[in-house]
């Protein structure tokens, strides 16, 4: 699945690590994440959505 | 992500502290037993220390199953991962050997088995980091 996390995640100025902190997820999650290696679960999903202010739809996109 | 993800940061630091503290604690147990047989002084502490590395094996699992409900999903995921790959590995190895011992090579007591285990999980954790760093 790609997502828009990264540029998101920069529009708001914040590290991977900012992102884990803020998700209480390891950096590691974060990064594999972004990189398409882990697609996250529905309740980590909603709630990456809802710390940008977005939905699920705008954010992940299937391959 | 759960209400156990809540010291996800922390849980890898302590997890390390309370494995090494346990791992010691065997190798203790473990190592000092002979001595420990040799020199009791009555039946029933030759039986405590006959049966002491009982504790930290079980405590070790202790250990482990807390910090899969501390780490994050992913985290999660790879871990049983990990454990399932290195358990297909340890068993293969295993029983491997035991075949091998008909071939001549002399058996191993059964309390080998932990050990090999732990070490092709060790390995498999290694190799994965490897693999993912690249």
């Amino acid at each position: 699945m790609k997502n828009t996390l990264p540029a998101l995640r920069a529009s708001r100025g914040m590290t991977q690590g900012d992102l884990a902190d803020a998700l209480n997820v390891s950096r590691q999650t974060v990064n594999a994440i972004e990189t398409g290696r882990y697609d996250p679960s529905l309740p980590l999903a909603f709630a990456i959505a809802r710390l940008f202010s977005s939905t699920i739809e705008d954010i992940f996109k299937p391959d | 992500m759960s209400a156990a993800t809540t010291s996800v940061k922390s849980a890898g630091r302590n997890y390390l502290i309370e494995f090494s503290l346990v791992l010691g604690l065997y190798a203790a147990t473990a190592g000092g037993r002979p001595w420990l047989i040799a020199h009791a002084h009555n039946p029933s502490l030759a039986l405590a220390a006959t049966l002491a590395p009982i504790v930290p094996i079980w405590l070790m699992l202790a250990v482990v199953w807390r910090y899969y409900r501390h780490i994050d999903e992913y985290a999660q995921k790879r871990f049983l991962e990990t454990l399932a790959i290195s358990f297909g590995i340890g068993s293969c190895a295993l029983v491997t050997y035991a075949f091998l011992t008909d071939a001549g090579l002399p058996p191993l007591a059964l309390s080998w088995a932990w050990p090999t285990l732990a070490a092709a999980w060790l390995i498999t954790t290694f190799v994965r980091r490897i693999a993912d760093s690249r």
